[in-house]
């Protein structure tokens, strides 16, 4: 029959937001620029953009959600979204590869003269102390360790119809990510070494800063999933926002433990290179 | 012929440091189609040293006629298929879309190829990182965004500073355009060197065509391969890695010498003789580079050199 | 979780939302608002033809630069772009912008929109039996991400590069650090920015594709009777997908080190430029097989139809992809062979290279295979696709001369690489997009182009580019090094015929617009299937140019073979 959707696929209508995303995408790269070297309009211009994208990305997930409401998401459409978080999920992984990739180059096969600059040990010379790994940081992996298990409490607590745990364990979960923001905030502003003028500086920022940053992503995600818990968007069978919301939690969780061990516990070991 | 010699002198005069120190010493004049590209050419440049003769024989020998034989077979069997069944010749399509032998045997026989191409290729890998020996002379190329640098820790530390000469300079001079450089860097022919190459600012390449010898010269690295030079003569090459507006306009101009002539170079230049052990005929070096080689590793590179071709 | 239909909440057919299956949308909103899969490749094909405009225009400006030593027109043209008088410098920067530009816009902004935008949108969800790709409205964020990388680019082009001209003039690798230090200028946060907007539009492009062919396949199209090109997007889709954040994590470490002080590639902090080449071809290589996959896909495909003959050794074809794929991202230090590896570094790298010749050659022979025992009719596509095997086979054995990392030692920037990607990318990818065309457009367009055309466009362009780029072998071979825009006497002969090719290349390209302006003004109808039996594929099931929405009720494939 034609025109008739004879399907379970999503078929959308046109839509504006992709174009003003990526037009919010430009504002804000190109604002960057501006704002990097001192341009004028340097002071405006990135967060114009910045504004932008985050508004429509805020309309974008906005219609995703109605979407649901609507019954858009057929089981197949939301084994596309399945799909579709994993493979997110794997390109993430392959970004934090790169800043690994970059740490070990630093520490373990630097030339010789940047072992030089490096006064020949790891960390180096030039760095007088570091982040004891036993102090805040273990209390850190402590506390995204937890946040993994009350989240996987409230998922269980959603599965079983029990909405109050479910709601619990997710507050309890992002209790947990705001803490770990702000002690690693509080590292940061304390941190005895600076962000620029050497490669330890340099790769531990990056990668730590770069996980920050998913843990603030996944927070948001995971407040966004709050919200739509108390409007009753979840069922037991029907959750997929949560889930992906999970997915990412414990994604940026297992990244942590890979820094932990190899940054904070391992890189400041203090070894010789050469 | 006597103007000629007239004017060359002259340009040496002007010619900067190296030349109005060296007194007795006076640039080799380049010959035509040696150490330079030849116009209209369409292989490599001939080779001075024993690893570019290896190499050279390694894709001439080896891998062109490999791939020579693969393109135009990949042509024939188009050209004949095109042929054979077109539909005007075979109206009636087959179904055939399977046949284990014939895909068996287009697996392996490429295998085959690639090993037989790997091995020559591992040993010419090893040949190129043959460490220098221990008390060989070492020369360091620093590549500097426009210009090199060349340092002779071996000979009391003294540096050389090399520019590309201006169009009409060069050709005054009679060095090619865009090749010729006021100062050269200047070694001994018939001994392994340690060139170490490293970058003052952005990335810059050490490459001599004909001594098959490229390395780049990356800031906070000193890479470090043996230049071994079989006769004497000038050997142009040119930067090789991107490193700016100028490019394309930082010549490298080896002059090789023989020891004693070498020697004497230094010693102009207010250096001191390095440790090497002075080979006392080093002129012969440019017939035999097996007797200037006092190193047994020398003989050793320099006798696969000789083989490598005739295999 | 398992999920069923009873629980959607609110579910029924009835749900008034605004989508007219029927109707296109009006011009703004097909155009600028599309969530509709063909329009978008419409799209991506429209976008890169512009771009391949303009990245083969600046590529006219070196030829003509180089057909002679001596800095003939840069002075003039950098003059004329900087508003004063220009300095030599500032002439020889002009240079480096240019091919910066080139290679960046052929690469991200010509052959990847074309070939996965354009060809994979439009033929991948028909060639399963889907009715639009998974992710519909990302797929247009993809498609403005990649016009907006282009737009960075062309900022890029107005702002200093660094105190000598304007523009980013660091070669599309942007090696650290020139690109860092080397270049202060914002021209180049410009160009990374762009990599970004690009990369990141690509890799929402990859999680689309995926997501698509292993999900939406109509019922009975199972992987191994999934079309060879679908088989060719979904590697290519998994290469960028783990690729370009890579690629993204360099970058942006330029990023920093040029604007926040970090010394990720700053020797002076501990840094290291070659760990940006580690990480650029760890991206690099893999973007190689990307541009070229979805090619060996459409050749596939074309062989197979032009033959009348199904696709011989189909599992072989499919899994030399995979293997190419696999292998590809072991072998990124083939590049840096110069760069100081060690023996035992470059010894692996040159075997690991070389084994990718054996994955390439099943395809080359399994394509003279097919056409075996066929019944072959030489129309447009096929010459085409005959045309891409000899010249890619030219190119991909002189990737093999070069894997040798002991002979690479004298070829490695020189132009013998420009020779030999150029073979295998203006050669090879770019003769497969034409093929693609000529065998897709009247399916996409409704109309038919002149076969007679088709068929000059295709022996000038032959001749025209083996021209151009046969020459570089030698000229490569006997020292000539790459990026420079001046050069000794001794190069001038082979750079002089390069130019001369470019001028009948050119003349090509110009027979190919032509023949577009002529199917869409005096062009014939299109059958549905307007190449006969031959032609298996689900694309030909439909009407030409298909309707809006296709397979509303999905198609159903039977155990016959669909490749
Ligand atoms: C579409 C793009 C594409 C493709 C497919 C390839 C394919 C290959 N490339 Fe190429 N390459 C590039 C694009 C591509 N390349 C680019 C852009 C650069 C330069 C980047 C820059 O520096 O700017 C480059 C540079 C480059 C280098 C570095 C050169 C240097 O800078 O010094 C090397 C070295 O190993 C290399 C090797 C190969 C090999 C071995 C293959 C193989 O995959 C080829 C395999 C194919 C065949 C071999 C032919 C068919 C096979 C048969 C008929 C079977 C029988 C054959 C044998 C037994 C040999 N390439
Ligand atoms: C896909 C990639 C691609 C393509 C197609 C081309 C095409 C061409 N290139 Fe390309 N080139 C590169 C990628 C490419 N190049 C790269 C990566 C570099 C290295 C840059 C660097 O060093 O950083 C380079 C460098 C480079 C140099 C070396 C510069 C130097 O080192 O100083 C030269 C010199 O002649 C050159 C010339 C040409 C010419 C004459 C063409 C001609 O063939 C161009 C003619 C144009 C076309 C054939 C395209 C027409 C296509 C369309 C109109 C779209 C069609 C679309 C559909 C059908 C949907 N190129
Ligand atoms: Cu120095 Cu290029
Ligand atoms: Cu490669």
């Amino acid at each position: 029959m034609a025109g008739t959707k004879n399907h379970d696929y999503h078929i959308l209508p046109p839509d504006i937001v992709p174009l003003l995303s990526t037009i919010g995408a430009l504002t804000f790269t190109s604002g960057m620029v501006l704002m990097m070297h001192k341009l004028p309009g340097g002071h405006v211009v990135p967060w114009l953009g910045l504004a932008l994208l985050l508004a429509c990305m805020f309309q974008w997930f906005t219609k995703i959600v109605h979407e649901a409401h609507a019954g858009d998401h057929t089981p197949v459409v939301q084994l596309h979204q399945r799909y579709g978080m994993i493979l997110f999920i794997a390109s993430e992984v392959m970004f934090f590869v790169g800043w690994f990739w970059a740490f070990f180059d630093f520490s373990l096969f630097p030339s010789k003269i940047a072992a030089e600059v490096v006064g020949g040990q790891w960390p180096p010379k030039a760095i007088e102390a570091v982040i004891n790994a036993w102090d805040l940081p273990l209390l850190n992996t402590l506390i995204l360790l937890c946040s993994g298990t009350t989240l996987t409490w409230s998922h269980h607590a959603l599965i079983h119809g029990d909405r109050d745990s479910a709601k619990k364990g997710l507050w309890l979960t992002i209790i947990l990510g705001v803490l770990f923001t702000s002690i690693q905030a509080y590292e940061y502003i304390h941190a005895p070494f600076p962000f620029g003028k050497n490669t330890y500086g340099s790769a531990f920022y990056m990668a730590t800063g770069f996980h920050g940053f998913h843990v603030i992503v996944g927070t948001i995600f995971l407040l966004v999933c709050l919200k739509r818990m108390y409007n009753g968007d979840f069922t037991p069978r029907q959750h997929f926002g949560f889930e992906a919301a999970a997915w990412y939690w414990h994604f940026v969780d297992v990244v942590w433990l890979f820094l932990f061990v190899c940054i904070y516990v391992w890189g400041n070991w203090g070894a010789v290179i050469e | 012929a006597e103007a000629a010699a007239e004017a060359t002198a002259a340009a040496t005069e002007a010619a900067g440091n190296a030349a109005a120190k060296a007194g007795s010493y006076v640039p080799m004049k380049p010959v035509p189609g040696i150490g330079q590209p030849i116009d209209g050419a369409y292989g490599f440049q001939e080779q001075f040293s024993p690893n570019g003769h290896y190499a050279l024989w390694m894709h001439n020998a080896i891998l062109m006629p490999i791939i020579t034989i693969i393109s135009l077979f990949v042509l024939g069997l188009l050209m004949w298929v095109a042929y054979r069944y077109r539909t005007a010749k075979n109206p009636v399509a087959s179904r055939t879309s399977h046949n284990t032998l014939i895909e068996v045997i287009w697996t392996l026989v490429p295998v085959l190829i690639l090993v037989g191409i790997a091995i020559p290729s591992i040993s010419l890998l090893a040949k190129q990182y043959k460490p220098a020996p221990e008390n060989a002379l070492t020369i360091k190329a620093t590549g500097n965004q426009w210009f090199w640098t060349y340092g002779y820790p071996d000979n009391g530390g003294f540096e050389v500073i090399s520019n590309m000469l201006p169009d009409e300079e060069a050709v005054k001079r009679g060095e090619p355009a865009k090749l010729g450089v006021d100062n050269r860097l200047v070694l001994p022919v018939g001994e392994p060197i340690r060139l170490q190459t490293t970058g003052a600012d952005v990335i810059h390449s050490f490459a001599v065509p004909s001594l098959w010898f490229k390395l780049d010269a990356v800031p906070g690295r000193i890479n470090e391969k043996v230049l071994f030079i079989e006769k004497p003569g000038v050997y142009y090459g040119q930067c090789s890695e991107l490193c700016g507006a100028r490019h394309g306009y930082m010549p490298i101009a080896i002059e090789a010498l023989p020891r004693d002539k070498f020697n004497a170079w230094v010693l102009a230049q207010g250096g001191e003789l390095d440790h090497q052990p002075k080979p006392a005929a080093a002129p012969a070096a440019a017939a035999a580079p097996a007797a200037a080689a006092t190193e047994a590793a020398t003989a050793e590179a320099a006798a696969t050199e000789s083989a490598a071709p005739a295999a | 979780m398992a999920t069923t239909a009873e629980t959607f909440q609110a579910h029924g057919d009835a749900h008034d939302h605004a989508h007219d299956h029927d109707h296109k949308p009006a011009f703004f909103a097909r155009w600028f608002m599309s969530t509709n899969h063909k329009d978008i490749g419409t799209l991506y094909l429209i976008f890169a033809i512009f771009a391949g405009i303009i990245g083969g225009a600046v590529s006219g400006l070196m030829r003509l630069e180089l057909e002679q030593p001596g800095i003939q027109y840069l002075t003039l043209w950098a003059t004329w772009f900087d508003g004063k008088p220009a300095e030599m410098n500032t002439a020889l920067h002009l240079w480096n912008v240019l091919i910066t530009a080139h290679g960046l816009i052929m690469v991200f902004f010509m052959v990847m929109p074309a070939i996965i935008g354009g060809f994979g949108n439009w033929f991948v969800p028909i060639m399963i039996g889907a009715p639009d790709m998974a992710f519909p409205r990302m797929n247009n964020i993809s498609f403005w991400l990649t016009v907006a990388g282009f737009c960075s680019l062309m900022f890029s082009a107005f702002v200093p590069g660094d105190t000598t001209g304007l523009g980013a003039g660091i070669g599309w690798t942007a090696y650290a650090p020139l690109s860092t230090y080397g270049s202060s200028g914002p021209a180049v946060d410009f160009a990374i920015f762009s990599l970004h907007l690009a990369g990141a539009g690509s890799i929402m492009g990859a999680i689309n594709f995926i997501t698509t062919i292993l999900n939406m396949r109509a019922p009975g199209m199972t992987l191994h009777k999934m079309p060879l090109f679908v088989w060719s997007v979904l590697v290519t889709a998994f290469l960028l997908l783990l690729a370009l954040p890579v690629l993204a994590a360099a970058i942006t470490m330029l990023i920093t080190d040029r604007n926040f002080g970090t010394t990720f590639f700053d020797a002076s902090g501990g840094g290291d430029p070659v760990l940006y080449q580690h990480l650029f071809w760890f991206f690099g290589h893999p973007e190689v097989y990307i541009m070229i996959l979805p090619g060996f896909g459409i050749i596939s495909q074309i062989i197979s139809t032009f033959s009348k003959k199904p696709v011989f050794g189909y599992l072989g074809m499919a899994y030399a992809m995979v293997a190419i794929g696999v292998v590809g991202f072991i072998v990124w230090a083939h590049h840096m062979y110069t760069t100081g590896l060690s023996v035992n570094t470059k010894m692996y790298f040159t075997a690991a290279t070389m084994v990718i010749a054996v994955p390439t050659g099943i395809k080359i022979f399994s394509w003279i295979a097919t056409m075996w025992g066929g019944s072959l009719s030489f129309k447009a596509p096929m010459v085409w696709a005959i045309g891409f095997i000899f010249l890619f086979t030219v190119g991909g054995v002189t990737g093999v001369v070069l894997s040798n990392g002991g002979i690479d030692d004298n070829l490695q920037d020189t132009y013998y690489v420009v020779a030999h990607f150029h073979y295998v990318l203006s050669l090879g990818a770019v003769t497969s997009l034409f093929a693609g065309f000529y065998y897709w457009f009247p399916k996409m367009s409704g109309k038919m182009y002149s076969e007679l055309l088709a068929h000059i466009h295709f022996w000038v362009f032959f001749v025209g580019v083996n021209l151009i780029f046969f020459p570089m072998h030698f000229l490569g071979a006997q020292g000539m090094p790459r990026r420079y825009p001046d050069y000794p006497a001794a190069y001038e002969h082979w750079n002089h015929v390069a130019t001369d090719g470019y001028k009948i290349m050119a003349v090509s390209v110009l027979i190919f617009f032509i023949n577009i302006a002529y199917a869409f003004i005096a062009g014939k109808k299109a059958e549905d299937n307007y190449w006969g039996e031959g032609a298996t594929t689900l694309e030909w099931t439909l009407s030409s140019p298909p309707p809006f929405h296709q397979f509303e009720t999905l198609p159903v494939i039977e155990d016959a073979h669909h490749h």
